[in-house]
């Protein structure tokens, strides 16, 4: 008890450190702002690799005058409100046009800027498509989720609206002449045009208005009321003023910055080698942490009793009955919602892109890796556990020693192909922003506008890595169906 | 001695393996369990291998309830080599023989590899240490399963109809090899091939329906049997 009594001073400091510890974190807690990153000249890499625009200087001002460090999360636009929702970062700040169906969900700042939905045409075309009107039963682009895309579907149900990820992949078909015209903000159109060297021109006035303002979540009373006074002091300071003429003043004229940006193939090799490593870090781990699950997974769907049998076998289909791309986003977005239901704190299940991936990469690969196993202990003749047991082996001894060795060479075909799948499923880990080999890919292509020459290095990268597998593999697999075992043993 | 006392197996659904079987097998002469199949041979050797539990009735060796021996000490008391020989595809013919002793017996690797090819050498088949089971004919494969039984020592080696695979040359000189082989190991034949048996075995049982119907000499099982030939017959050989 002395003892005890001796201690308690000595934790009663230690906890008070701690708790002024995590308020000196508080303080300094950083502002977490999304974008796209693919929206020139709101939000963009440049060509050092880092992120630049208008609604970045807005976010670096914004952050300045919260007194908080400014922290970058780039991710996709269709699930951006999603990943606000589940906490990922406190505001978006990446050229978010207030709609009154979005007003529901999200609470906005006052406007930062006030721009207009306009049709832009190829140079052309201008005289025959003088406005939407005129684009009646022809195909028209959009990003996926705009409200570009809801007005002209809802307002012109007669005309076909093809939806994409962002401005390069809309050019790409504008040129190609898969579509006749695309709907986006002007500034963001007349700028992106002209770096990409491409003749689209505006057509028509205006569609409407729109005020661009940044969302925080409904739980965000105060920190929206920082934001406003920020806003409102950039207003009167000029801060504002200044940065739209620095950024659409350029998109206006014919400015320096406005050309198609050149890099090195320094530069690019080190941007899509650094992507593929991580690719094939993700796919690296998942593989091995994957096959290390599916080892006692799969021996449960072949022994384990009949009840505990069928619900593994369900989870297994499960995963395997689903598109890994859902899986990913309901991970990734999903995870934190499951830990408010769970009653623990939003971020205790809030997981990094990186992480979110690896792990559903990970269950993914343990699902079809356990099937090769369990088919592969089929192989396996029940008489060759009986023979090893009468030999005096454990259960355990039989298992490693007689039944795994004959599964496992019945299984190196199948699991080559197991791995070079992951691998190439890993490319899906870009739609919930991990910075993997496609997502630096389209960052490359939002700079330069030359789609094919980044997504040809992506697909050759994977394929560098997965032909001598399929190779090994096919290899491999004419040895054991000619020779059986005497050969490689 | 290996003692069968009061052996029933009744399984799940109501069939009769085995119905009050005694047996008792002294150490001292080959023994042979004839019948035709469906006598209830494979269920007794289960039980004695300890893969089934019996309904009922004891097994004893040397006095202790088979329940009751630890795993490495049972192996080496009872060995079985099943019908299917079970040798593993992936393992050459010496190693076939050394996994048990060394990673159960703890044996060093030399050593049983040393005692596996003496073994080869007295079963007429040291040329076969390299090979693989794929790589040998089926008398072969026999010798190879025999071989590896016996490199544990056990005191009692139950053959399950170990003439089977073979014709009638390969049976003798199996009968033979066995017949001549210095061993202290008793072989208890499990078998429906009743000329295999009397070439062997000094004592029998005959099996029919479950139950133990005749007992003695093999001579005297086969007559109150009625016959090598309705006993072939009958199970299709």
């Amino acid at each position: 008890m002395r003892q005890h009594a001796r201690l308690l001073p000595l934790l009663a400091f230690l906890l008070a450190a701690i708790a002024g510890a995590s308020r000196a974190q508080d303080a300094a807690e950083p502002f977490r702002v999304a974008l796209t990153g693919k929206y020139p000249p709101m939000s963009f890499y440049d060509g050092e690799g880092e992120l630049t625009g208008y609604d970045v200087d807005v976010s670096r001002e914004i952050a300045r005058r919260l007194d908080r460090p400014v922290e970058f999360v780039a991710t996709e636009w269709a699930s951006i409100l999603a990943g606000l929702q589940a906490g990922r970062y406190d505001a978006i700040i990446g050229s978010m046009a207030i709609t009154p169906e979005r007003s529901e969900a999200v609470l906005f700042s006052a406007p930062y800027y006030v721009s207009g939905a306009q049709l832009f045409v190829r140079e052309n075309d201008a005289a025959v498509y003088s406005s939407l009107a005129d684009l009646e039963g022809r195909a028209i682009g959009a990003v996926t989720g705009t409200t570009y895309q809801r007005t002209v579907e809802t307002e012109y149900p007669g005309i076909e609206v093809r939806t994409y990820q962002g401005e390069p992949d809309i050019f790409q078909d504008m040129t190609s002449g898969r579509i006749d015209g695309f709907v986006t903000d002007k500034f963001v159109g007349l700028y992106n045009a002209k770096r990409a060297g491409e003749s689209f021109v505006p057509a028509g006035p205006l569609l409407y208005d729109e005020r661009i303002a940044i969302p925080v979540t409904k739980s965000s009373g105060e920190l929206l009321k920082g934001i406003d006074a920020a806003l409102a002091d950039m207003e009167t300071d000029g801060t504002l003023d200044e940065l739209k003429r620095k950024w659409f003043g350029a998109a206006a004229t014919s400015a320096a910055g406005s050309a198609p940006v050149r890099l090195t193939n320094g530069l690019v090799a080190r941007v899509m080698l650094r992507g593929f490593g991580r690719t094939l870090l993700a796919a690296g781990i998942a593989i091995v942490a994957g096959f290390l699950l599916a080892i006692p997974f799969g021996v449960a769907l072949k022994s384990a009793p009949a009840p505990l049998r069928a619900a593994l076998q369900f989870v297994n289909d499960f995963v395997r009955g689903t598109p890994l791309l859902v899986q990913l986003l309901f991970v990734y977005a999903g995870a934190p919602q499951l830990g408010i239901l769970l009653g623990l704190s939003p971020d205790a299940l809030r997981l990094t892109p990186m992480n979110a991936g690896v792990l559903t990469l990970t269950v993914n690969a343990a699902a079809f890796m356990a099937e090769v196993v369990r088919s592969g202990l089929l192989a396996v003749h029940p008489g060759q556990t009986t023979g090893a047991l009468a030999l005096g082996l454990s259960r355990i001894q039989a298992f490693r020693h007689v039944v795994w060795p004959q599964a496992f060479r019945v299984m190196i075909p199948p699991l080559m192909n197991s791995v070079v799948a992951l691998l190439k499923d890993t490319a899906l880990l870009s739609v919930i922003s991990v910075a993997e080999v496609i997502t630096e890919a389209q960052k490359l292509v939002s700079i330069t506008f030359q789609p094919m020459k980044f997504y040809f290095i992506a697909a050759v990268l994977y394929f560098v890595v997965a032909w001598p597998l399929m190779k090994a593999s096919q290899r491999l697999e004419r040895r054991i169906r000619k020779r059986g075992y005497e050969e490689s043993a | 001695m290996l003692e069968i006392e009061g052996l029933t197996k009744i399984y799940p659904g109501g069939a009769v393996g085995i119905e009050d079987v005694s047996i008792a097998i002294p150490p001292d002469h080959p023994f042979a369990i004839l019948g035709t199949s469906g006598a209830g041979k494979t269920t007794l050797l289960q039980c004695l291998g300890r893969f089934l539990e019996p309904t009922s009735g004891t097994i004893r060796l040397d006095g202790k309830d088979i329940r009751d021996i630890p795993r490495e000490e049972f192996r080496r008391g009872l060995g079985i080599v099943f019908q299917a020989l079970n040798l593993f595809p992936h393992l050459s013919t010496v190693a076939n023989m050394t996994l048990s002793p060394t990673i159960v017996y703890g044996e060093s690797p030399g050593t049983a590899r040393k005692r596996a090819h003496e073994m080869l050498e007295r079963l007429g088949i040291a040329e076969l240490a390299e090979s693989y089971p794929s790589q040998i004919s089926g008398g072969q494969a026999q010798r190879v399963a025999i071989g590896r039984a016996l490199l544990l020592e056990p005191e009692y080696l139950l053959l399950d109809e170990p003439t089977s695979a073979l014709d009638k040359d390969t049976t003798r000189s199996l009968a033979e090899l066995l017949g001549g082989l210095k061993t202290k190991t008793t072989f208890v034949f499990v078998t429906h091939d009743l000329p295999f048996a009397r070439m062997l075995a000094e004592s029998a049982v005959l099996m029919k329906g479950g139950r133990v119907v005749a007992r003695g000499s093999v001579e005297d099982v086969e007559k109150s049997w009625g016959g090598v030939t309705r006993l072939r017959s009958s199970n299709g050989c």
